[in-house]
C-alpha cells in the first residue's frame, strides 16, 4: 500500500515538472507572439494592450499559477490562430476536444495489435527448430523494423487504398457518426505503426524465452518428466513474459510519436495533426497543452505498467 | 539397480564421457568424484535423459533395473525416459536458486511431480506436498507452500528440491553437487539427511562432488574420474586407505586436511621469527565497527546504518599469515574491505605501516581487466605508484624487466606477456593476480578466499605459491576463507567470525586442538 | 622461435586480418557490410557527383518511370529522382552520423562521470534521462525545433539531445557494472588516479556493448530525421532530403508510384544495412 502511494506522489510530481518544463520551454521562445499575431497591423499601442490583455506582462511564477489554475479548472486558454467566429479566439479545449480521442483511439488500436500479433508470433519464432524457419523469421523482422511507420504508411495507403480500394485514402468518418466506420479507417493506420513494433516485440520475446529454456529450472522441469509442451507453457512462457511486459511499456512513447506521424500520412484529424500545424505556425497555447497532454498520457501508461509488472512478479510483490 | 557399461558420450568432435562403467545397488551410495570438466556431470545427466541434444551417445548402454535407456546407435527415446523421469528416478541440482521457476509457489513445483505421475484429486496432492515436506525437515509446510522460492534460505530450497526428489519415492536419485552452494554447517545436515534418505527408502543414489572429504562421507563406493575417464574404482575406505593410481593419490594428497602435518620444518622456523618479531605489527586494528547504509523502504526515510561488523580487534604482524574463518554473510569480506580503507562507514581505528595494501579475490574471472594484456597489468601497479610518489618513477625497461621477473616469480615465463586474461586457464589467471598484488612489493596483502574457485589439485599449487612468496618477499597475509582445512594449512594465527564478531583468536594449534568456543567447535567437526 | 614469431608478425598484417575477419564472419555481416557499403558509397559519391543535376527543372521530363536514362524516374519537375536519392541520402547519413557523434560523445562523458560517482549528481541526472526517455522522441525534437526555430544545425542540436539520454543510460549502467568488478577494486587500490580508471580501466571494457548502441542510435537516427523532414520540420528545401521527397511523392501516389518508392526504399536499405551489420557483428564476437 505504501508502495502504492510513493507511486502516486511520484506520479503527481513528474506531471507537475513536466508542466513546469512546458510552461518554461514555451517562456523562452524567441521571437514575440505579440508581434506574430497582430503582423502588419502592429502598432506600439496595440502591442501593449494586446500584450495586457494575454497577461504577458506578469512575473513568470505569477503566469504559470494563473496558467496551471486555469488549465485546472478546465479553461485551456485561447488559441493565437484558430478563431471561432470574427471577434472571438478559438478555446483550446474544443479545438482539442474531439482530436484527442482519434489519437487515443489510434494509440491503443495498435497496442492491441502489437499484443495480439506478436506474441503468438515470439512464441513460434522460439519454438521451431528448423533453421530456414529461424533465417526467415530473422530476416523479416529485420526488414520490418527497417520501415518507418510513414513509408509503411504510405504504401498502405497506395496499395490497400488505392490499388485494392478498401477505403477512401484521406477519407474519415466522425466516431460519434458510425463508431465501426471509425474504426474501420483507423485499422489501416494502426497496422502501419503496429508493423515495426511488432517485429521488435517479437524478436524480444523469442530471445527471451530462449534464455528461459538454457534456464537450470527448465532443467529441473525435466527431470521431473514435462512434456515440450509442459515446459514451454508451464514454466517458460510466463518467466520470458515478464521482461516482455516492461518492453512494451518502453515502446508506447514510440506509438504515440508513431501516431502522430501517421496521422499525417493519412490525413487523420487528431492531435498530432494539430500538433504539427501548429508548431509551423507556432500557435503557442496550443502546442504547451497539447505537449502537456501528451506526456501525462504517457506517463500515465508507465504507471499502470509498472503495477501491472507487480502484480505478476512474484519476485516484487513479496518482498 | 543402475548399469552404466562401457559408456562414451561426445560434443561435436571432442569426447565428455570414455568408457565408463558403472553399477549402484539398491541402499547404495556411489561416489563420482573429479575435478570440473572430467565428465562427471555428463555421466549423470546422461543417466537422467537430460544431456543436450548435441550429445551423441558412441559407445556402451544406460540400463535401469533391466530396462535400456540408452544405447549406442539409438536415438533419444523421450517417450521412454519420461516413464522413468521424476516416478523412477529424479535429481537435484546444485544451485536451488536457479534450478526452481522464480515465479511459481514451492507447493506448486512438488505439486508438479504428483499431477505428472499419478492421478490423486488436488486435495490428496497437497496433503502428499505437504507430508513429503515434512519428511525433509521443513517446519511449517503448510505455510512454505505458498512461498515463492526468492523468500526461503539456500538450504530451504535445496530440502524443497530434496522433497520433490523423494515424494514418488524413486529407485534412484542423482545428486549433482547438492551441497557446493550452502554454508559447511547446512552442508552437513542436507548430507545427513540425503545419508538417512537412502538409508531409509533403499534407493540407489549416485553422489556427484569435487569434494573427496564429502564423497568420504557419505558414500559406499567412490569412482574417481579425469579427462573422462574412470581411473580408479571401490570401496570408500579402499580408495583412501590404498589408492592404487597416481591421480588418485595427488588428488587425496591435495586435499587440506587436518589429518596431514602442517607446512614443513621451515614454516615452523617463520613462525617462531614472527612471534619474535612481535613489536612490528603491519596493521593495528582496535575497537573497530563496519557500517553499512541500507537504503529505508521509506520516501524520505534516508538510510538505515546496519553493523555488519563490531567490535573487532587484531593485530598482524610483519611476515604473518593471519586466518580468518567464517560462514558467508559473517562480516569476513566487509571486515577486510573496511582495513582496505574501502569502506569509510566506520569507527575504530585502523592504523597500517605498509604503504597500499592489496589484494587477492576469488574469482580469476572477474579480477583481472579483461581488455589489457599481462605485460600492462603487471606493470599498472608500478605506474600508478610512480604517480603517487615521484621517487618510485621508473623507466619503461625497468618496468617491463620488473614484470617479465614477477611473471618469473609466479611460475609462469616470458611467453604470457602478451596474452589477454581470456587466453589463460583460471590458475594462471590467479597467478597472475598474485603477481599483480605483490610487485609494488606491499607490507600487506588480504586475499579473500584466493583458492576457493579453484580444483583441489590447482588450490593446492596456488597455496603453495603463496606461501613461497610470502617467505621470499616478507609480506604478511590476512587469508580468508569458508574452509577451515584450508586455513590450517596456511596460518599461523586464526581468527573465527560468527555474525560480525570476532568470537575467538589465537595460534593455528591451539585453535585446533582446544577450541574455546562452541561456534568453532561446530565448524571444526562438521568440515 | 623468434624466426616463427616473425613470420606470424608478417602475416597478421592489416588487410590479411581483414580478410580473416570476414571470412570468420557470417551472412548478416557480409550482407550489412555490402548494402551499407553500397549506400554509404553512393552517398559520398553525391556529394561530389550525381548523373544529373539535382536542382534542373525539365517540363518535358515530368514523371518518367524508372528506366536506364531514369534509374528511378522523375519526379514532378522532371528531376532525375536517383540523383536527389544520392543528394538526399547523403544528407540524411551525414546528419545522422553527426547526432550520433554528438549524443554519443555526450553519453560517455556523463555517463561515464555519472555511473562511477553514484550520488547526487547521478540521481538527478538519472532521473532528467528517464524523464527524457520516457518521451516520444520525436515529439521532444519537435517542440525544440519550434522554440530554436528550423535548420540544419537546430535539428543535429535537437536530435542530439534527444538521443543522449538513451547512450547515457547505457554508459552508466555499464559503468556501474563494472566500478565494483574485482579489477576496478583492485586498480582503486594501486592508487590509479579517478580519470585513468574511468578512461583506460573502465572504457575499453564497455566498448563492444557500446558499439551495438551506436548503430542502433544511427539507425534511430536515420527514422527521425527522415520522420521529421516528412513532416516538413526537418531539412530545409532546396536541400533534398528522402522525408521531404516521400512527403512531396504522396501526391503523386497514382500517377508516379516509383516517386514515393525510391525514397522510401532508399531509407529501408539504409537501416537495414546497419542492422545487419551490427547483428553480424554482435553474432561474431
Amino acid at each position: 500500500m505504501r508502495y502504492f502511494l510513493k507511486k502516486i506522489f511520484t506520479l503527481i510530481m513528474t506531471l507537475f515538472i513536466v508542466s513546469v518544463a512546458a510552461f518554461l520551454a514555451f517562456q523562452i521562445i524567441p521571437g514575440d507572439v505579440v508581434g506574430s499575431i497582430l503582423g502588419t497591423e502592429a502598432t506600439p499601442e496595440r502591442e501593449a494592450q494586446l500584450r495586457e490583455e494575454l497577461g504577458l506582462n506578469d512575473p513568470p511564477v505569477v503566469r504559470y499559477v494563473n496558467w496551471m489554475t486555469d488549465v485546472l479548472k478546465g479553461d485551456l486558454g485561447e488559441s493565437y490562430r484558430y478563431s471561432k467566429s470574427m471577434n472571438e479566439m478559438m478555446p483550446v479545449d474544443e479545438l482539442i476536444g474531439d482530436k484527442l480521442p482519434v489519437t487515443l483511439w489510434l494509440a491503443a488500436l495498435s497496442l492491441v495489435i502489437i499484443v495480439v500479433v506478436s506474441i503468438p508470433l515470439g512464441v513460434f519464432w522460439a519454438k521451431s527448430r528448423n533453421r530456414f524457419v529461424d533465417a526467415f523469421m530473422s530476416v523479416l523482422t529485420q526488414t520490418t523494423m527497417a520501415v518507418p511507420a510513414f513509408f509503411l504508411g504510405i504504401l498502405v495507403t497506395y496499395l490497400f487504398g488505392m490499388v485494392f480500394k478498401w477505403f477512401v485514402p484521406g477519407g474519415y468518418v466522425s466516431y460519434e457518426e458510425d463508431f465501426g466506420g471509425f474504426l474501420k479507417y483507423l485499422i489501416f493506420p494502426a497496422v502501419s505503426i503496429a508493423m515495426p513494433k511488432i517485429a521488435m516485440t517479437a524478436r524480444f520475446l523469442r530471445n527471451s524465452m530462449l534464455t528461459e529454456m538454457h534456464s537450470d529450472y527448465v532443467r529441473t522441469a525435466r527431470s521431473k518428466g514435462c512434456t515440450d509442451r509442459q515446459i514451454m507453457y508451464g514454466h517458460v512462457l510466463r518467466n520470458a513474459l515478464m521482461p516482455v511486459v516492461t518492453f512494451l511499456g518502453m515502446i508506447i512513447a514510440e506509438i504515440v510519436a508513431g501516431s502522430i506521424v501517421v496521422e499525417q500520412v493519412f490525413g487523420l484529424p487528431g492531435i498530432g495533426r494539430l500538433l504539427i500545424s501548429s508548431i509551423s505556425t507556432r500557435d503557442l497555447p496550443v502546442v504547451q497543452i497539447l505537449v502537456m497532454y501528451i506526456t501525462a498520457v504517457v506517463i500515465i501508461v508507465y504507471f499502470l505498467v509498472d503495477i501491472l509488472y507487480r502484480v505478476i512478479d512474484p519476485r516484487i510483490s513479496h518482498k | 539397480m543402475v548399469h552404466i557399461e562401457n559408456l562414451s558420450v561426445s560434443f561435436e568432435d571432442t569426447d565428455a564421457v570414455k568408457n565408463v562403467n558403472l553399477n549402484i545397488a539398491p541402499g547404495e551410495i556411489l561416489g563420482v568424484v573429479g575435478e570440473s570438466g572430467s565428465g562427471k556431470s555428463v555421466t549423470a545427466l546422461t543417466l537422467m535423459g537430460l544431456v543436450s541434444d548435441e550429445a551423441v551417445i558412441t559407445s556402451g548402454k544406460v540400463v535401469l533395473d533391466g530396462e535400456v535407456l540408452a544405447e549406442v546407435g539409438k536415438p533419444r527415446d523421450k517417450a521412454l525416459y519420461r516413464r522413468y523421469q521424476g516416478s523412477r528416478m529424479s535429481m537435484i541440482f546444485q544451485e536451488p536458486m536457479t534450478s526452481l521457476n522464480p515465479t511459481k509457489t514451492v507447493g506448486a513445483q512438488i505439486e508438479e511431480m504428483l499431477k505428472l505421475h499419478t492421478d490423486l484429486d488436488k486435495e490428496a496432492r497437497k496433503n502428499r506436498v505437504i507430508e513429503s515436506m515434512e519428511s525433509v525437515g521443513l517446519k511449517e509446510a503448510a505455510k512454505l507452500y505458498d512461498c515463492y522460492p526468492h523468500e526461503l534460505s539456500g538450504g530451504m530450497r535445496q530440502r524443497v528440491m530434496i522433497a520433490m526428489a523423494v515424494i514418488l519415492h524413486p529407485d534412484v536419485i542423482v545428486a549433482d553437487e547438492p551441497t557446493t552452494a550452502l554454508d559447511v554447517t547446512i552442508q552437513n545436515q542436507i548430507i545427513t539427511l540425503l545419508k538417512e534418505i537412502n538409508t531409509k527408502e533403499k534407493n540407489a543414489m549416485l553422489f556427484i562432488t569435487h569434494d573427496l572429504n564429502l564423497a568420504r562421507r557419505i558414500c559406499d563406493k567412490i569412482a574417481v574420474m579425469k579427462n573422462g575417464k574412470v581411473v580408479e574404482s571401490g570401496k570408500t575406505e579402499e580408495i583412501f586407505e590404498h589408492p592404487k593410481e597416481a591421480y588418485t593419490k595427488k588428488l587425496i594428497e591435495a586435499v587440506p586436511s587436518r589429518m596431514k602435518p602442517r607446512g614443513d620444518g621451515e614454516c615452523e622456523a617463520v613462525q617462531g621469527e614472527a612471534d619474535k618479531k612481535n613489536a612490528e605489527p603491519v596493521v593495528q586494528v582496535d575497537n573497530l565497527n563496519v557500517y553499512y547504509n541500507e537504503k529505508s523502504g521509506k520516501l524520505f526515510g534516508g538510510n538505515k546504518r546496519r553493523c555488519v561488523v563490531s567490535d573487532a580487534n587484531f593485530v598482524i604482524n610483519k611476515g604473518e599469515i593471519l586466518g580468518l574463518v567464517g560462514e558467508s554473510g559473517c562480516g569476513k569480506s566487509s571486515l577486510s574491505k573496511a582495513v582496505l580503507g574501502m569502506n569509510k562507514n566506520i569507527e575504530g581505528s585502523v592504523r597500517h605501516s605498509s604503504v597500499r595494501p592489496q589484494m587477492i579475490f576469488q574469482d580469476p574471472y572477474s579480477s583481472l581487466n579483461p581488455s589489457r594484456t599481462v605485460s600492462w597489468l603487471l606493470q599498472e601497479p608500478l605506474r600508478a605508484a610512480g604517480k603517487l610518489d615521484k621517487s618510485l618513477q621508473m623507466s619503461k625497461e625497468d618496468r617491463r624487466a620488473a614484470a617479465v621477473e614477477m611473471l618469473r616469480m609466479v611460475g609462469l615465463d616470458e611467453s604470457y606477456m602478451n596474452r589477454k586474461p581470456s587466453q589463460l586457464s583460471g590458475g594462471q589467471r590467479q597467478r597472475i593476480s598474485i603477481g599483480q598484488a605483490l610487485i609494488t612489493r606491499p607490507g600487506l596483502v588480504i586475499a579473500d578466499e584466493p583458492v576457493s574457485a579453484l580444483d583441489v589439485t590447482l588450490q593446492a599449487q596456488i597455496m603453495e605459491l603463496m606461501r613461497r612468496l610470502q617467505e621470499e618477499l616478507g609480506v604478511s597475509y590476512l587469508f580468508i576463507s569458508h574452509d577451515i582445512n584450508v586455513v590450517y594449512q596456511m596460518c599461523d594465527r586464526i581468527m573465527v567470525m560468527k555474525a560480525g564478531r570476532i568470537v575467538e583468536q589465537g595460534k593455528t594449534e591451539d585453535i585446533f586442538n582446544n577450541p574455546k568456543e562452541a561456534y568453532t567447535e561446530l565448524l571444526l567437526r562438521e568440515s | 622461435m623468434q624466426k616463427k614469431e616473425q613470420q606470424k608478425g608478417k602475416v597478421n598484417s592489416v588487410p590479411h586480418k581483414l580478410v580473416k575477419w570476414l571470412k570468420n564472419g557470417n551472412p548478416y555481416l557480409w550482407i550489412g557490410l555490402f548494402m551499407t557499403g553500397v549506400a554509404v558509397g553512393l552517398a559520398v559519391l553525391g556529394i561530389f557527383w550525381t548523373p544529373y543535376s539535382t536542382t534542373e527543372m525539365s517540363a518535358a521530363e515530368r514523371f518518367v518511370g524508372p528506366s536506364l536514362k531514369h534509374l528511378f524516374g522523375t519526379d514532378n519537375f522532371g528531376r532525375d529522382i536517383f540523383s536527389r536519392v544520392m543528394e538526399g541520402a547523403g544528407i540524411t547519413i551525414l546528419i545522422s552520423s553527426l547526432v550520433v557523434l554528438f549524443s554519443g560523445t555526450l553519453g560517455i562523458l556523463i555517463g561515464a562521470v555519472t555511473g562511477y560517482m553514484g550520488g547526487v549528481v547521478d540521481e538527478l541526472v538519472m532521473r532528467v534521462t528517464d524523464a527524457v526517455n520516457g518521451f516520444p522522441s520525436i515529439l521532444l525534437a519537435l517542440v525544440m525545433i519550434s522554440i530554436m526555430g528550423s535548420g540544419n544545425q537546430n535539428l543535429i542540436l535537437s536530435l542530439g539531445i534527444v538521443f543522449t539520454p538513451s547512450f547515457v543510460r547505457i554508459v552508466r549502467s555499464e559503468f556501474i557494472r563494472l566500478r565494483d568488478a574485482d579489477y576496478i577494486s583492485r586498480a582503486r587500490l594501486m592508487g590509479v588516479g579517478r580519470l585513468r580508471i574511468l578512461f583506460v580501466h573502465i572504457l575499453p571494457n564497455i566498448f563492444s556493448t557500446f558499439w551495438v548502441s551506436v548503430m542502433i542510435g544511427f539507425n534511430n537516427g536515420i527514422l527521425a530525421e527522415s520522420g521529421m523532414s516528412y513532416l516538413g520540420i526537418g531539412v530545409q528545401p532546396p536541400e533534398a532530403s528522402l522525408g521531404k521527397m516521400l512527403s512531396d511523392a504522396q501526391g503523386y501516389l497514382m500517377k508516379a508510384p516509383w516517386y514515393a518508392l525510391a525514397p522510401g526504399l532508399t531509407i529501408v536499405w539504409i537501416v537495414l544495412g546497419f542492422s545487419l551489420l551490427s547483428e553480424g557483428i554482435r553474432r561474431k564476437s
